[in-house]
């Protein structure tokens, strides 16, 4: 557990750059949280996360081309590293057990109270 | 910016820069960028602005924000070794404009700092004393028909006010006299001295109101003693040498014995208190019993003053209003009605109202004013120059911009440049200063020291004048040199527009025209108006007249010295008489015409003399005859002034006539009319004069020698005088050199505008100077082309010529109103000026454009007749 810390934003975030595989940036990665899991994301807390997951080398990124609309500012793209494919697997692995072990009754008795 | 649709808010881009960490930055502003353009097409500018601060502020958070200087890990020391480096060779390769910018600089550095010791020096005077926020003078206000104010008080009210009033602490009296006459008698010869700063009578409380230490003695036995006094140190070496001074015996006025019981520390510069003897007040009684007497109310002389130290809880007017009580029981005279009122002691040196004051503060902030004017158009030239030199430094930009500078470097590597100068500079200045204060010293009569490693005030104003001109000065020159876009530097494509407006510059050295031209203007009037007082008929004769102060007033004794000065060869004339026609101290008073009791409502000016004295001024009788000499007063001579005050239409209907003046107690004839003389200065109108005899008011021996041969017939007189005068010291003056005195202040209002106009019209010059130079930088290539089109030398010198002739004329027509109206209102001072006439414009006008086009010529000339081909092969 230990080894692998991921908070839920950066798990989203982890992910996301793994949908996007390969064209990651940072405006993309937003757009997809957004469009995918309808919430807004703000560039801070994206740029914050981005920052620490790279920092726990769970990413790595390289700088991309620079375009007219970035007034000549290159776009830096993401790549998961095995450490964060890793992490995610834990992760997805752990939320699976704890998954498991919710007793059943605990289902029904929701919808029934619902 | 290349696309225009990219303008987010400024500011909150310029934010975002300045916190984001660098690592991070390009790539989120990419973001920023990317998604306000997105906005801005989806939702509009105001949307999209108002998303992006938002995006902004919440990127406001500790993973994006720099930390504090940590990635700055370079050690920046090389870089700042290169800036002093390159500064230095950069100063030597342009050795003509680092010259000017150092003169420039260093003249206004150094009248800053010869302002700032002379202010300094006048803002410090008598502020060491312990309690002196406390310390006030009670002088008199006596208003009758006309006001008078005196430092003095009555002598009593000082003892009334210590043992009878709460409101003071500590009251002291003293009484200065001042020019006293010290003779030593136990030495084998007699030695005499005049002291100017005088002998000051002083109650031992004195002492514990003002910080005066002793060195030697006590001031409890000193002060109290009959006869006793306290002396410098400086003056216990000028009399006594190594001897010890206590217990020698000092002759004051030939007349008071008064022995020697304390040594003072020497007294220092910055205080009003002068006098180097003090001698206890109860001497003071046997020295002036009459005004000394403890009931003396009916009088005050200036020099009789009371001091208080104030109760701190009891408010001034409160003071004032017990003082009501002694002004109503003991009036000073019956007519006026007296008041007493407290000067606060940091007024005592600047308010002249009661007498003592010795300068305005006015003048202060006048001179602090110019000061830091003259600062301002140094810096002005400084950027004036820089910028057009800058031009030339385009490409070392361009190259340091290429190789990574930024703007922030390249600023700081101009600011450390111009901090070289302003160093360079300041140390001329010091140097400068510490040979002109003599001068200053001089002319102001101080003795002002430069105390460069002890006064703490003086390296810390030195240290911030440093920082303000380098700020000053290089703000704007390095901000314009930063901010030069490599590829335009190196294409030569920098014009004017680079480098700031033309106009500004015009206008600052229109400005500084204005001002020298209004300098000279005043030069003019006020020599011309000298000259006036100096070369104007005064209506008696001035030149080579001696005035000679009789040693005692007998007259027998008098004219016996007359009659010895008529032996020698070069002695003219010799009258016998108690003041020169001009001069400072006058009897005035008042007139009562024939037998009636009422008086003129004006006074005049009596002058007690013999009958010699209207051949030795030389004196115009228009009507009637001398005065047959009397010894009391007979017969009496008018001036023209005074008979129409009389009413007298026809001045021989004066002759006859009887006169009655000093209360009545001196009557006489009217015998003559002599013409109007100037008794005053030209400040004044001729008052109502009249010349009577009586010779028990003699005082001055008035002798018009031969001006073949003064030097041998001053040694003659001054052996004649003290044969017959062993105990005195012999004071002369010539008449002319008195009359002089009465235009001391305007003789150093004179000194000091020619001193100004000096600096302010080189300082101009440097400034036209600059504007030329970069005008020339400017047109080199105009000026070649046109040359080769066939343009002449005259023809290309017209084009630079009529600049400056245009910005002196517009200079000029400004600064003459404004002369005229300054020098019309300092004119207003004199009852007899002259008139301003056109020349003085003119020669003020001609004037500066000859030196404005000295200053331009080289330049001028050195682009007029450069080869074509030199300044257009350059592409």
């Amino acid at each position: 557990m230990k080894d692998y810390q991921l908070g839920e934003f950066e798990e989203i975030v982890l992910l996301t750059v793994g949908i996007l595989n390969n064209v990651a940036y940072s405006i993309g990665i937003k757009d997809e949280i957004e469009s995918r899991l309808s919430r807004t994301v703000s560039m801070g807390a994206l740029h914050t996360a981005l920052k620490r997951m790279e920092d726990k080398d769970y990413l790595r990124s390289y700088a991309g081309e620079a375009t007219e609309e970035r007034v000549g500012r290159p776009r830096r793209y993401f790549e998961i590293t095995a450490l964060g494919k890793k992490a995610l697997q834990h992760a997805k692995a752990t939320r699976e057990q704890l998954w498991a072990a919710i007793p059943d009754t605990i289902w029904q008795a929701k919808l029934m109270g619902i | 910016m290349k696309n225009k649709k990219h303008t987010p808010p400024k500011f909150f881009l310029n934010f975002f820069r300045w916190f984001c960490h660098p690592e991070m930055s390009d790539y989120i502003e990419g973001d920023l960028m990317e998604v306000y353009d997105r906005n801005l097409k989806k939702l509009g500018k105001g949307k999209a602005d108002w998303k992006f601060i938002i995006d902004v502020i919440l990127l406001l958070r500790p993973g994006i924000i720099k930390p504090r200087k940590a990635y700055q890990n370079l050690n920046s020391y090389s870089m700042y070794k290169s800036y002093f480096k390159i500064g230095w060779r950069t100063l030597f390769r342009n050795k003509d404009y680092a010259l000017m910018n150092i003169a420039g600089l260093a003249l206004s550095i150094t009248c800053c700092l010869l302002i700032f010791t002379l202010v300094k020096h006048h803002l410090s005077f008598d502020n060491f004393h312990e309690n002196n926020e406390q310390i006030y003078r009670i002088v008199t206000e006596m208003h009758s028909e006309n006001e008078h104010y005196s430092t003095g008080v009555p002598t009593p009210l000082g003892t009334l006010v210590r043992d009878n009033q709460t409101f003071s602490e500590k009251t002291a009296r003293i009484y200065i006299h001042p020019n006293a006459l010290i003779t030593l008698p136990e030495e084998e010869e007699k030695i005499k001295y005049k002291e100017a700063s005088g002998v000051t009578f002083a109650e031992p409380e004195f002492f514990n109101i003002f910080n005066f230490h002793l060195v030697e003695g006590s001031i409890e036995s000193s002060m109290n003693a009959l006869n006793s006094a306290i002396i410098s140190e400086r003056l216990a070496v000028k009399y006594f040498g190594d001897k010890n001074p206590i217990g020698k015996t000092i002759l004051l006025e030939n007349d008071l014995e008064i022995s020697i019981s304390g040594i003072l520390k020497d007294i220092p510069d910055n205080t009003d208190f002068r006098s180097e003897i003090i001698v206890s007040f109860p001497t003071f009684k046997s020295f002036m019993p009459w005004l000394a007497s403890d009931d003396f109310w009916s009088g005050i002389s200036g020099n009789l003053q009371t001091y208080v130290v104030l109760n701190p809880s009891t408010p001034t007017y409160e003071a004032e209003e017990a003082l009501t009580y002694y002004a109503q029981e003991y009036p000073i005279n019956k007519q006026t009605k007296s008041v007493y009122k407290l000067q606060a002691l940091s007024d005592i040196h600047f308010i002249d109202r009661f007498g003592g004051g010795v300068i305005d503060k006015n003048h202060l902030w006048i001179l602090s004013a110019i000061g830091i004017f003259l600062l301002l158009t140094a810096c002005v030239n400084f950027i004036n120059l820089a910028t057009a030199q800058a031009l030339r430094r385009a490409k070392e930009v361009g190259v340091r911009k290429t190789m990574g500078g930024q703007r922030r470097q390249l600023f700081w590597q101009f600011m450390v440049e111009t901090g070289i100068i302003t160093a360079i500079s300041i140390f001329i200045a010091i140097i400068a200063a510490y040979i002109l204060l003599p001068n200053l010293n001089n002319l102001y009569e101080t003795n002002l020291r430069l105390a460069l490693f002890t006064d703490r005030s003086l390296i810390l104003f030195i240290v911030v004048l440093g920082l303000v001109i380098t700020f000053l000065a290089g703000f704007y020159p390095g901000y314009l040199l930063g901010g030069f876009q490599p590829i335009t530097a190196f294409r030569q494509k920098l014009s004017q527009q680079h480098i700031g407006g033309f106009n500004l510059r015009r206008t600052l050295i229109v400005s500084q025209f204005v001002i020298s031209q209004v300098l000279i203007i005043s030069l003019i009037v006020v020599i011309n108006q000298m000259r006036f007082t100096k070369n104007a008929d005064l209506g008696f004769d001035k030149e080579a007249i001696v005035m000679v102060k009789a040693g005692d007033y007998a007259i027998s004794k008098m004219e016996a010295v007359k009659n010895e000065c008529y032996r020698l060869p070069g002695v003219e004339q010799v009258s016998l008489c108690n003041n020169a026609p001009a001069s400072a101290d006058k009897w005035e008073t008042d007139i009562l015409r024939g037998n009636s009791q009422e008086k003129m409502d004006f006074l005049i000016n009596m002058k007690l003399v013999d009958a010699n004295y209207v051949s030795t001024f030389n004196l115009d009788i228009i009507y009637g005859r001398n005065l047959i000499v009397s010894d009391t007063v007979m017969e009496i001579l008018v001036n023209e002034t005074l008979v129409e005050l009389l009413g007298i239409i026809n001045p021989n209907d004066a002759l006859g006539s009887h006169i009655s003046v000093n209360s009545g107690n001196m009557k006489g004839q009217i015998v003559g009319v002599i013409k109007d003389f100037h008794d005053r200065s030209f400040h004044e109108a001729i008052s109502p004069t009249i010349l009577a005899s009586a010779s028990r008011h003699y005082s001055h021996f008035a002798i018009k020698i031969d001006p073949q041969d003064i030097q041998s017939t001053l040694e003659g007189l001054r052996s004649i005088w003290q044969g017959n005068y062993q105990d005195q010291v012999y004071e002369y003056a010539f008449l002319d050199d008195r009359i002089e005195q009465f235009y001391l202040t305007e003789n150093m209002m004179l000194s000091g505008i020619q001193m100004f106009t000096i600096i302010a019209l080189c300082i101009s010059c440097l400034g036209l100077y600059g504007l030329i130079s970069f005008m020339v930088t400017q047109k080199t290539k105009e000026v070649g082309i046109r040359k080769v089109m066939g343009g002449g030398e005259i023809h290309i010198m017209w084009i630079f010529g009529k600049e400056f002739v245009l910005l002196i004329g517009l200079g000029f027509v400004i600064a003459s109103p404004i002369g005229w109206w300054l020098m019309q209102r300092w004119l207003q001072d004199f009852a007899f000026s002259i008139q301003i006439d056109i020349w003085t414009f003119a020669i003020a006008g001609i004037g500066t454009l000859i030196i404005a086009a000295a200053t331009v010529s080289y330049q001028v000339l050195r682009v007029a007749f450069l080869n074509p081909v030199l300044s257009l092969k350059a592409e």
